[in-house]
């Protein structure tokens, strides 16, 4: 790996690359969308079981939307970053002189800071909004909710990445992407006491759903590190087995 | 003794059981034009895939000026240049964009690769077209997009994957000259083709590949003889059948032909004192020599008696 080849691959995806307006917009759309309902969920505080009804945990339904809705536009963001080019061989340009491990790496850094950058805009803004309508700052929870958020999108980043440098072309890496959702959430949704929810990065992420439930007090830091922990690790292990794929892979 | 800049020993490569390379073994020596001929499939784009670290090989090492491609990959990339066969690149970005992109991959800096680009752009009569999406270029201004970023960082190999191919005449010569330019400034140059005039006007050495084997690699001058079981037209006046005969025992004429009642061809092995040795054979016979021309064969025909040989 190289640090300043990966740089400017992140760099010229950012700044260049020919999916970056694509991204922003539905990132865009889907900042819009969290505002929204951060904006309505004195509204629909109803539907949720919550401890105190002091504060309104405006982090709580923005965090929802990260974990059901994020997923899918990661998947829409990031399953044709390799495969395209592969597709149309700009591929061959770019590792024929650069290391194959900073081009996987510089991809996936580029993902995170978008991802990352849109959960800071919607921290900010929640925080703003809660600060404007007369609740508290809570840094920690904004915090928290940034955290989170952007290592729970980076298990996925690195899942449909993974999933983008397998395939051949664009077609196969969305089809494979739909069926590894789908898979992942039949995992998910095999109950409690199944150990095959483990393997999916929705528990993880539903583990720490009670932070944002407006009780701080109840946070368990030991199972919260360990959240956090797992999902860096699943991170890592994905990310490894894209740039093992890649290794090995006929350009 | 020049010392090679590109060798390959036992290199393969197998997609599933079927070998598209089997044991080739090439030498490109610095600052050579070397051509790599082959049809198509023959295993020239494999070849080329593999110098330029696109493709794994399955057994065989590749050394590019003293570092194995196996260890040293990274290194390697930062001193050749690859030209691949199609131009493939991203149609939203304009030429130098990509330029400045491909230069800071090769380790420049943002200025420089901004001043090599123009540079370079400007050397490939791209200036004009410079700030143009290559969407919109012809399909003959990104093969010359696609040399100008391959000669990004002062490459000292430059690898070409059929440059010419779909071009015009005129792009054919500009990218002939630009090549044997690059050349005398002392870049090596490795190009596969298939169009083989191409490949005798601008080479020096030349490996032919053919389904996969490496079946020849020599000098250009020296394959046109070694393929040629050349043609040596006599002109004799009072050409008897004894002096045929007698031509026709020596050990490294094939067999003689006789073209009308004072011209003979002559087929030969090639041989350095194939001329000399017919001349003075003929003359001691009391015959007397009024033309005496070798016909050396072309590349073209080079080549087709190579690969005919394993039909």
């Amino acid at each position: 790996m190289n640090l300043s080849e990966t740089g400017v691959i992140a760099e010229d995806e950012l700044l260049r690359g020919p999916k970056i307006k694509y991204l922003l917009s539905i990132s865009g759309i889907f900042v819009f969308l969290c505002l929204l309902l951060i904006h309505y969920s004195t509204s629909l505080l109803s539907l949720f079981p919550f401890e105190n009804g002091v504060n309104i945990p405006h982090y709580l339904i923005s965090y929802l939307l990260v974990l059901v809705l994020a997923p899918f536009v990661v998947m829409v963001a990031s399953y044709d970053f390799i495969s395209n080019e592969m597709e149309t061989g700009s591929i061959r340009y770019v590792i024929s002189k650069i290391d194959r491990t900073s081009f996987i790496l510089g991809k996936f850094l580029a993902l995170f800071i978008v991802f990352t950058f849109v959960v800071s805009v919607i921290a900010v803004m929640g925080s703003i909004y809660a600060y404007f309508s007369g609740n508290a700052l809570h840094i920690g929870e904004t915090v928290l909710f940034w955290i989170l958020s952007s290592l729970y999108l980076g298990c996925f980043v690195s899942i449909f990445l993974f999933i983008s440098t397998l395939s051949e072309n664009n077609k196969t890496s969305f089809l494979m992407s739909i069926v590894f959702i789908i898979i992942l959430l039949f995992l998910f949704l095999q109950g409690y006491d199944n150990y095959l929810k483990y393997l999916t990065p929705y528990f993880y992420g539903i583990e720490n759903i009670g932070i944002f439930r407006g009780s701080s007090h109840n946070v368990e830091f030991i199972k919260l590190l360990k959240n956090i922990f797992t999902m860096i690790l699943y991170t890592t292990l994905f990310l490894s087995m894209s740039l093992s794929a890649i290794k090995r892979r006929d350009l | 003794m020049i010392p090679d800049i590109i060798s390959t020993k036992g290199l393969s490569k197998r997609y599933g059981s079927q070998f598209v390379l089997n044991d080739v073994s090439l030498n490109v020596k610095n600052e050579d034009i070397y051509g790599f001929l082959g049809q198509n499939g023959a295993g020239k784009t494999t070849t080329i895939k593999l110098l330029s670290g696109l493709l794994i090989p399955t057994n065989g090492e590749i050394i590019i000026d003293g570092m194995d491609m196996n260890n040293e990959s990274r290194k390697i990339k930062k001193i050749i240049g690859l030209v691949p066969q199609d131009s493939s690149f991203y149609d939203n970005r304009d030429a130098l964009s990509h330029m400045i992109y491909y230069g800071r991959l090769k380790g420049l800096t943002k200025k420089d690769a901004s001043e090599q680009s123009n540079a370079l752009l400007n050397k490939i009569g791209l200036k004009q077209a410079k700030d143009k999406t290559v969407g919109h270029f012809s399909h003959g201004m990104k093969k010359r997009l696609g040399i100008a970023q391959a000669l990004l960082n002062n490459p000292r190999v430059l690898i070409l994957d059929e440059p010419t191919n779909g071009l015009d005449p005129v792009g054919i010569r500009q990218i002939r000259e630009l090549l044997r330019e690059l050349n005398n400034d002392g870049i090596t140059i490795f190009i596969s083709s298939h169009n083989l005039l191409e490949i005798q006007e601008i080479c020096n050495r030349v490996g032919i590949i053919d389904r996969g084997d490496m079946i020849l690699e020599d000098s250009i001058d020296q394959i046109r003889h070694l393929e040629s079981n050349g043609v040596i037209t006599v002109g004799v006046y009072n050409l008897t059948p004894e002096i045929i005969n007698l031509v026709g025992s020596l050990e490294f004429v094939v067999k003689t032909e006789l073209k009308s009642k004072d011209i003979l061809d002559v087929f030969v092995n090639y041989e350095e004192d194939a001329k000399p040795e017919i001349n003075k054979l003929i003359v001691e016979s009391g015959g007397r020599v009024f033309k005496l021309i070798e016909n050396s064969l072309s590349l073209e025909d080079a080549f087709f008696n190579a690969t005919k040989i394993r039909d």
